[in-house]
């Protein structure tokens, strides 16, 4: 489904990503860990172009959208993406947040779009926050509403930016919830992460990332019990 | 007293009630506030625009030929005295237009444009880049992202600036008589010259901007009070 061949990219003279290569099939879902300036953010943020590579290729659906000729407006319709910040729109209420991209991309009229964010707002628990603003909910809560925002576009696979680290501690267990409850819906997922609960309940495939590139790629369990380079298990040992 | 008091009433009878001067206050009043209107929308629509071209970059991230268009009308606009745009516009640009206040209404309006074009530029850049993040990631064009999500919150950010620029133009139209034309400064001060009596002449006037500016303020105030409801802080 999505295809990184060689991806490079280099911010001034800091060279983040130093050629990654992978291939993320339908319906997997990837936990991408490692330590901080590892890159892996980066490497998310590339696969829709929020950063633009300096050099390699990225497919998605058997289109090329490193191309500059595509069209990554349309492209990005089709992958949601969950920031660490949340990044609600302030200016707009719940309901409108929600709404906003599909009615004024005319995917849905208003009445569909409402009635889509209903239903999603339910299935988060959130339905009686949907007249309320932002600034009037908790760092979870917003959270929900964000996974849901980009849901409501329908997307083929869903991007998510360390979606736990801004959270406090109290907070985390919902919004994994409702990504675990999205897993199991059959979403293709590719997460940046530092919960290696998560990555081990959840992750068809756990990639390991430093120095710009991807170390070590295993099943969660194998992963976790077996890591093969000195990096992955010196990492490991901090983090567990 | 009895007599302080009779030599101001005179004083007042002679700079507002004798020869119906007061209408030359009135009149004065007019050109100025239509000045002032006017050139506080074209600066706000010209200042919008080239905010946006200032901030326009390609896709390599480099500066658009546009943002260098707005860089040099900003500078030339700040470094110069706006007196003489005004005789500039006046006897040169537009030296066969006979229609004063509308060549000022095009001076002012060109002046405000440059500084209204910073306020909004930092108005935008004030807004969290998270915002329009999200709107792209969503697959809203640039274009939608700015109109639905980012501008409107870079209105909150930037109505106090405004508020203080578009004051500030008021009182900058007190140079028109420079182009001959008469608004409340130059008419208090044509009746001084006609009077021998500065002093309520002058003071008058400043009593009237000084109200203007203050009920401006107070509106100002109220809109940026409804408009901070979503912040609720």
């Amino acid at each position: 489904m999505i295809i990184v061949k060689d991806l490079h990219k280099t911010f001034e003279d800091n060279r983040v990503l130093r050629g990654v290569n992978y291939h993320i099939h339908q319906g997997e879902k990837i936990v991408v860990v490692g330590p901080s300036g590892s890159g892996k953010s980066t490497f998310l943020r590339c696969l829709n172009l929020l950063e633009v590579p300096t050099g390699g290729e990225i497919w998605f659906d058997g289109q090329l959208i490193t191309d500059p000729k595509t069209d990554i407006d349309k492209v990005r319709q089709h992958m949601g993406m969950v920031f660490q910040n949340f990044n609600l729109f302030n200016n707009l209420t719940i309901m409108d947040n929600i709404t906003l991209a599909p009615v004024k991309l005319k995917l849905m009229n208003k009445e569909q779009a409402c009635e889509t964010a209903l239903s999603l707002l339910e299935r988060v628990g959130l339905k009686e926050k949907a007249d309320a603003y932002p600034s009037q909910l908790s760092g979870g809560q917003k959270q929900r509403i964000a996974i849901v925002r980009s849901l409501a576009m329908n997307p083929k696979v869903m991007l998510f930016d360390e979606p736990t680290s801004a959270l406090d501690p109290e907070m985390v267990g919902e919004v994994l919830e409702v990504m675990k409850g999205l897993a199991e819906s059959g979403m293709t997922m590719v997460v940046v992460t530092h919960e290696m609960g998560f990555a081990r309940e959840v992750g068809t495939k756990v990639l390991f990332m430093d120095e710009g590139i991807i170390m070590e790629e295993n099943t969660p369990a194998e992963f976790f019990a077996n890591p093969k380079c000195d990096r992955l298990q010196e990492f490991l040992s901090k983090v567990l | 007293m009895q007599a302080w008091f009779e030599k101001i009433s005179k004083m007042f009878h002679m700079a507002f009630v004798e020869g119906d001067r007061w209408k030359l206050y009135l009149d004065g009043l007019g050109v100025t506030l239509q000045i002032a209107f006017f050139a506080a929308i074209l600066g706000l629509a010209i200042g919008t625009v080239v905010a946006l071209m200032k901030l326009s970059v390609k896709r390599n991230g480099k500066k658009t030929v546009w943002a260098h268009i707005a860089n040099i009308y900003i500078d030339i606009i700040r470094g110069t005295p706006s007196v003489l745009q005004l005789l500039i516009m006046w006897f040169i640009i537009m030296k066969n237009c006979t229609n004063g206040t509308l060549v000022a209404v095009l001076s002012f309006g060109i002046n405000s444009g440059a500084y209204v074009a910073e306020i909004v530029r930092a108005g935008i850049l004030a807004v969290d880049k998270g915002q329009t993040e999200a709107g792209r990631s969503l697959g809203l064009s640039k274009a939608q992202t700015m109109m639905y999500i980012v501008i409107p919150q870079a209105i909150k950010n930037v109505l106090p600036p405004i508020g203080n620029e578009f004051i500030v133009l008021l009182k900058e139209t007190a140079i028109v008589g420079y182009v001959s034309l008469t608004d409340l400064t130059r008419a208090a001060n044509q009746i001084t010259s006609r009077t021998y009596e500065a002093f309520m002449p002058l003071i008058g006037a400043a009593v009237i901007y000084f109200s203007i500016i203050k009920v401006l303020t107070v509106l100002l105030e109220k809109l940026e009070r409804r408009l901070r409801k979503s912040d609720n802080r």
